[in-house]
């Protein structure tokens, strides 16, 4: 028997579909995400949470959840959207089928859905705040708790629900010490990292200045993250704090947060940047490299202060991608050049950023 | 400086191997260039293309793609420079011949993209090895050989299988898996006579890991981007052009996916590639391991699969690389805005299957290795793998519409389990059938198919699924058509390339003028080729300069066509009645024309009819007066027209009742075909027994045809009619006498031998018979001119094989007339004048291709069924001329003077033989002859070396083909014999890369060719202009 389900957007929109076996409702903004492949890193992935996810690729399961692929400890969606989900995966790493997966891990999910309609209506009427239902019940219950969501969401308490609650140290004992502010970072950052040789102090978003120079780092990272920079005053503080006093690196909301930090300002996009395929163009090597993308704010080029250098633009939309302070060792990226998912032309940035703040690496 | 003319290159004839996409890869490349005000010199022998169009470059010439030919083309253009990634590895190897051979140099001619020292290091075996190790890509262990000991000794030391790949072939030609050292010498030895080098890969066998490609285009500045990847179903050890291709991968996780990318990129910037580029790897399905099987630094088949799969146009933005532009300054020209340097990412699923042309050759070896065997491809498009699959099975035109036949549910499990672990053509259908017989067992069938194929279970559990769908009948949910935007709706495009996806919302947009739908002809397959999509795209121009909106639907991934540039809207969608039916209406069309897509369009007729949609042009009741038999019958006895005897038979009882009534020989072939398919001439009742075996059953509303065959010259017309005036551009003569199908024979324009009697009858006939059948736009007439009298062989109410080329020579645009006619206006409105035009000044010759060498096993003896898989056209002032430049352009080496060759001849044409191959002894030929031709020619004094049969014992004709002691064959055969002598005489040709002519009619026109020089080479713009002088 199928389980009816169906999304719901805030401006009285309905798409249908099939339910998997885990009823309930998810609360949260309608986004989609245009990668071919990495369903298991972008489910996983931190800064979709309080996010509904809309998968545009209509084939999605077809090699199974590994738990290699995995950014972080459980999902963060609060629900997903898929076209076709493959009930018979395979692939060697495979541990098992991603239904099964989603609804041992709770995560309503939607299925057989037109999920090109769905991603229309989201370009077409910007990021939205929807409820997904999963089951007759939720069915019933949907449009009366959107409109209560919708009243009162906040994208707030994203940052903390996926932070880490406590300090802990990983990488290479013995290695360059770096400090990472944890707004929600992947697995891979830490992978990365760890490859070139360092020894990572992964911190809470709200470790203070002096928390964070009581490491005594050579360079500070800062992580990506879900929602709205400027929910985060007090990180921002933080690193205003520690400019010029040690190199500084962030990714993607970490990237907004130190262009916050610098005196930037960032504004919201109609409805983000999500997926594997995006073009930026890097002006000091005057090349240009694909690259993977989730955020739904971005940095106003034409705020950032003179010390700062506009680094890489995105050719589609001309939104800033990366920026570099004129003398001080700090820069920042928008997209991931950690990748997973997506295409890791950038990869060469780390050690780039390694090289900038005089870090021997491997 | 920047060129201000460059040269482009076309891939010549359509061989398996090397088909249409070089025709969309080069208009759009030619397109690109003129955008950038360049002057364009085309270069392609093959007149079938649209590439070859006067409105398509600024000087095309219809001359052989050879050094020599080329090089006197750019001793007078004298071109800046030189495109020659486009045109396939013709095009490739052309350039690297004409750079060896210093003409590029001595004339000053800048190669632009990819320079020739990539070219060189890409087919180079050993270098190019070098270079991936060099720079940490794994390759699998090789050696590179020149003689077959030396592959000997390699395979004793790595062990079988091995893979062999000659290089410089295209699609694989002489290559092939062996696995014993018999199987290695024989496949070395073809292989390594068919590399331009001599030179041949040995590889140990990837066997049963994944097959996946790459398509990445780099600009010079060192910028990459991956258009597309693609996922064979068929493991390594099926040649990518005869796998089912799936676009994109469906079994990688993006860790593989971006593994494989950054491999590719690797590669794209080692070897210094500057345009697009193809990367095929093997991936282990069990690690975390590949291996690079192959680099092709051109656009390529799997090129076009990827434009048409993305929507993203490779072609044309390698053009613009070579020209120095680099992929952020190149403006995206499907969203309108932004730039080239992007990824396509894909809401849907693409498949492509090949079609392959088993049905045409009973005797061909079915089995599936390292040479590409297929014409042609069907792609589908679907938003699930599901619905892409089952579109390309429909789309392939077999009449199969379920993944299970009913063809099969008489093999027994041992045959099927056969075609799976040898894989055929028809491994898919056979997995079905065993996926429908284990019912509910399917994991467990599964798990034997995939140890028995090493196809992914992923696939199988797809076809398992659409296997038990297939018994639960449920209504269609209506279409809806989704576009192909190359960015998965995540921005607005203005693309008009949609695709049916149905029970989803709709995105069709209004036409900016009353749509009109072309229906285009589906795969290439033999019989039905590329010249009817260059009707199509005609149709499509015509219908824009009109003021209508041309709607395209087609699903041959590889056309001109299907570039969503042709049309207003293009439908990828396979040519069916449903799918015509939903776009008609979808777009508020005011009718469908179904005269250029070839008989697979004509075959919707009535069923469109039924359903209440307009056909513009010729009608329904058009199309069954010429098809049905009776009624034509009917209409060419009220018109006093002759035709052979002949009548329908509805049992093979009665088509011999009916053959013995007219008298043997007689040409017997079923109704409502195309190609001449499973048509033969019959000389006795043996061979109509033998016949009735082999051929289709007869079924009930497509009997079968007997005529009394006649022999005779055979001439052929392309005409238009309004309803009150006809309009004939030409008249083509075939150079081989009835009984060779007209598209395997070499023919003429204008007539050489006709008389003006006769010429004015086929005017008469012509236009009575247009009149007869109340044609609206195009007929195409075939006549036999026996004993000087005029008989009518068919009518084809539709665009020919023959409209493109008469389109060039007269420089009439017959497509346009035939289109704006089913709209509604009249020739005399028209600038094309009506009658029979005059003649041109100069003469074409059309002479056939074949692709036999690509094909073990088939006969090669031409019949009423057709064999050529493509053409090439010879222009010239003069017939000899004309002759001598199209066999040069279709790959006839044999030398002018003093060549060598064996001639064997039938007894019946023993006599007529004389006079030819005194011609030949006369051009200095040593002739070798076997028994009785020997002591024909002999006695007629024609001095000859008699050489023993195959059963007369060593050293006999065929050791004298495999030591290459001659330059030619002439071995002419009656009737099937596909047992005798003679088969294996005109087999080791083939396989010896000689000539080898069975038609005295065409060994008389090479002696032609032979003993006369050709004109220097002059552009199509330059002869349609001697014809205008000549008109004055």
């Amino acid at each position: 028997m199928t389980i009816p389900a169906a999304l719901f957007l805030a401006d009285g929109s309905r798409f249908d579909g099939a339910g998997l076996r885990h009823e309930g409702i998810a609360l949260g903004e309608a986004v989609f995400y245009t990668g071919m492949t990495g369903y298991e890193e972008a489910l996983t992935d931190p800064s979709y949470a309080g996010q509904i996810l809309t998968f545009t690729y209509p084939m999605i399961g077809n090699y199974g959840v590994s738990g290699t692929a995995a950014q972080h400890p459980r999902p963060c969606v609060t629900g997903t959207i898929i076209k076709r989900i493959a009930r018979h995966p395979s692939h060697y790493l495979s541990k098992r089928d991603l239904g099964g997966w989603l609804d041992e891990q709770r995560i309503p999910t939607m299925i057989d859905a037109d999920t090109r309609a769905i991603t229309i209506a989201l370009r077409e009427h910007g990021t939205i705040w929807a409820a997904l239902a999963v089951g007759e019940s939720a069915l019933l219950d949907a449009e009366r708790r959107l409109v209560e969501f919708t009243r009162t969401a906040s994208t707030k308490e994203l940052v903390p629900s996926v932070s880490v609650a406590r300090e802990h140290r990983e990488g290479v004992r013995g290695g360059p010490r770096i400090a990472l502010v944890d707004c929600g970072v992947k697995r891979a950052i830490l992978r990365d990292l760890t490859a070139l040789g360092a020894e990572i102090d992964v911190l809470p978003y709200d470790a203070s200045a002096q928390d964070i120079l009581a490491h005594d780092p050579q360079a500070i990272f800062v992580s990506p993250g879900p929602g709205d920079p400027t929910d985060l005053p007090g990180t921002i503080e933080t690193l205003r704090a520690l400019l010029g006093k040690k190199p500084l690196f962030g990714i993607c909301l970490g990237h907004q947060l130190l262009a916050l930090a610098c005196g930037a300002r960032t504004y919201k996009l109609p409805y983000g940047h999500r997926g594997g395929n995006q073009p930026v163009k890097d002006h000091v090597r005057n090349d240009v490299i694909i690259t993977a993308h989730n955020h739904g704010y971005a940095v106003d080029a034409a705020s950032l202060p003179p010390e700062l250098e506009a680094t890489m633009t995105n050719l589609n939309d001309g939104t800033n991608e990366g920026f570099h302070h004129r003398r001080l060792p700090i820069a920042a990226v928008q997209f991931h050049p950690e990748a997973s998912p997506g295409p890791s032309d950038a990869k060469r940035l780390f050690a780039q950023w390694f090289d900038l703040a005089g870090i021997a690496h491997r | 400086m920047p060129p201000r003319s460059v040269m482009v290159l076309g891939s010549g004839p359509i061989v398996i191997g090397q088909a249409a996409e070089f025709d969309y890869a080069g208009v759009q490349a030619c397109r690109a260039l003129r955008e950038e005000g360049l002057r364009v010199i085309l270069v392609n022998s093959n007149p079938a293309t649209i590439m070859t169009d006067p409105q398509i470059a600024d000087a095309v010439y219809l001359e052989p793609l050879t050094v020599d030919s080329v090089e006197r083309i750019i001793a007078k253009e004298r071109p800046d420079a030189l495109l020659p990634t486009l045109g396939g590895q013709t095009g490739l190897n052309l350039a690297v011949e004409l750079d060896d051979a210093g003409v590029l140099n001595t004339y000053g001619v800048a190669l632009l993209g990819t320079p020739i020292a990539t070219i060189k290091l890409a087919e180079d075996r050993d270098l190019f090895k070098k270079k991936m190790l060099e720079i940490g890509e794994p390759v699998a262990e090789s050696e590179i050989v020149t003689d077959i000991e030396h592959g000997v000794r390699f395979a004793r030391r790595a062990g079988y299988p091995l893979v062999v790949r000659p290089a410089y072939t295209l699609g694989g030609t002489g290559g092939g898996i062996v696995r014993d050292e018999t199987e290695l010498r024989e496949t070395l030895d073809a292989g390594l006579n068919a590399s331009l080098i001599g030179q041949a890969l040995l590889e140990t066998s990837l066997l049963g890991w994944k097959e996946i490609e790459y398509e990445v285009l780099r600009d010079g500045a060192g910028n990459c981007i991956v258009v597309c990847n693609m996922e064979n179903i068929d493991p390594v050890g099926v040649h990518t052009g005869d796998s089912i291709v799936v676009a994109p991968s469906q079994t990688l996780s993006d860790v593989e996916y971006q593994m494989l990318r950054t491999a590719s990129i690797n590669v794209i910037r080692a070897l210094n590639v500057q345009g697009g580029c193809n990367i095929q790897f093997a991936l282990h399905p069990d690690r975390s391991e590949y291996a690079i099987i192959e680099v092709n630094p051109r656009v390529s088949r799997s090129s076009a699969l990827a434009s048409k799969a993305t929507g993203y146009p490779i072609a044309k933005v390698s053009t613009r690389i070579a020209l120095g532009q680099t992929l952020d300054v190149i403006p995206n020209p499907v969203t309108g805005v932004t730039t080239a340097a992007y990824e396509p990412t894909l809401d849907y699923c693409v498949v492509k299957i090949p079609r392959w042309p088993f049905d045409k050759f009973p005797l061909a070896d079915t089995h599936l290795g390292t040479q590409m065997k297929s014409t042609g491809e069907a792609m589908g498009i679907g938003r699930t793998f599901g619905d892409a699959l089952m579109k390309a099975v429909r789309g392939l035109d077999l009449k199969r519409q379920t993944l299970t036949c009913a063809e099969f549910r008489s093999w027994s499990d041992v045959e099927l389990n056969d075609v799976i672990v040898y894989a055929t053509h028809e491994r898919l259908f056979a997995i079905a059938e065993v996926l429908r017989r284990a019912g509910t067992q399917t994991a467990a069938a599964i798990e034997r198919i995939h140890a028995a194929s090493a196809i992914d279970r992923f696939w199988l559990y797809e076809f398992a699924e659409i296997v038990a769908q297939e018994s639960a009948k449920v209504e269609l949910p209506p279409a809806a058509f989704r576009m192909v935007d190359t960015a998965a709706a995540e921005f607005p495009a203005r693309s008009p390339y949609y695709y049916i996806s149905r029970g989803e919302s709709d995105e069709m947009r209004k036409t900016p003028s009353q749509a009109v739908v072309v229906v285009g002809s589906g795969p290439i397959r033999i019989g039905q080729g590329i010249e009817f999509d260059y009707s199509c795209v005609h149709a499509a121009w015509a219908l824009k300069a009109a003021g209508y909106s041309p709607v395209v639907i087609n699903n041959n991934p590889e056309t001109v066509s299907t570039d969503f540039d042709v049309s207003d809207v293009l439908v990828f969608e396979p040519p069916g009645a449903d799918e015509v039916e939903a776009v008609y209406r979808a777009t508020g069309a005011r009718g469908v024309m179904l005269a250029f897509g070839g008989q697979t369009a004509i075959n919707l007729a009535a069923e469109l009819n039924r359903r209440g949609v307009t056909i513009v042009g010729s009608d329904r009741a058009s199309l069954d007066m010429a098809e049905d038999r009776e009624q034509f019958d009917a209409a060419l006895a009220r018109l006093g027209v002759a035709r052979p005897q002949g009548k329908a038979a509805r049992s093979f009882r009665e088509a011999r009742a009916i053959a013995r009534e007219l008298g043997f020989p007689v040409l017997v072939r079923p109704s409502f075909v195309l190609g001449g398919r499973a048509m033969e001439i019959v000389y006795n009742e043996g061979q109509l027994a033998s016949y009735a075996e082999s051929a289709p059953p007869i079924l009930p509303d497509a009997p079968l045809l007997v005529d009394k065959y006649l022999q005779g010259m055979e001439v052929e017309v392309d005409a238009v009619f309004d309803g009150d005036d006809i309009l004939i551009p030409g008249i083509f003569e075939h150079i081989e006498r009835a009984g060779i199908h007209s598209g395997d024979s070499i023919s003429v324009y204008p007539t050489q031998s006709l008389s003006d009697a006769t010429r004015d009858r086929i005017v008469e006939v012509t236009t009575s018979i247009a009149r007869e059948l109340r044609i609206r736009g195009l007929i195409n007439i075939q006549f036999v001119v026996h004993d000087g009298s005029l008989y009518i062989i068919e009518a084809n109410p539709r665009a020919s094989r023959t409209v493109p080329i008469i389109q060039k020579a007269t420089g009439i645009n017959i497509v346009d007339a035939a289109t704006r006619i089913a709209l509604g206006e009249k020739l005399r409105d028209m600038p094309y004048g009506s009658g029979l035009s005059p003649r041109v000044p100069f003469v074409v010759v059309k002479i056939p291709v074949f692709s036999f060498a690509k094909m073990r096993g088939v006969e090669t003896v031409l019949g009423p069924e057709m064999k050529s898989t493509g053409e090439v056209l010879g222009i010239d002032a003069t017939f000899a001329g004309a002759l001598r430049k199209g066999f040069i352009g279709a790959g006839i080496r044999v030398p002018d003077r003093d060549g060598k060759m064996l001639v064997s001849i039938a007894e019946e044409e023993k006599a007529a033989s004389v006079p030819i191959m005194r011609r030949y002894r006369e051009l200095g030929f040593t002739l070798f002859a076997t028994d009785g031709t020997h002591r024909v020619l002999a006695a007629a004094g024609i001095a000859c070396t008699r050489i023993n049969k195959i059963a007369q014992g060593s050293p006999h004709v065929v050791d004298l083909i495999h030591e290459r002691g001659v330059d030619l064959v002439v071995n002419d055969a009656k009737g099937p014999r596909e047992v005798s002598d003679g088969y294996r005489i005109r087999r080791a040709a083939v396989e010896a890369s000689i000539a080898c002519l069975t038609s005295l009619d065409t060994a008389n026109a090479l002696a032609e060719a032979l003993e006369h020089r050709a004109g220097p080479p002059r552009s199509l713009q330059e002869y349609h202009a001697t014809t205008l002088a000549a008109r004055g």
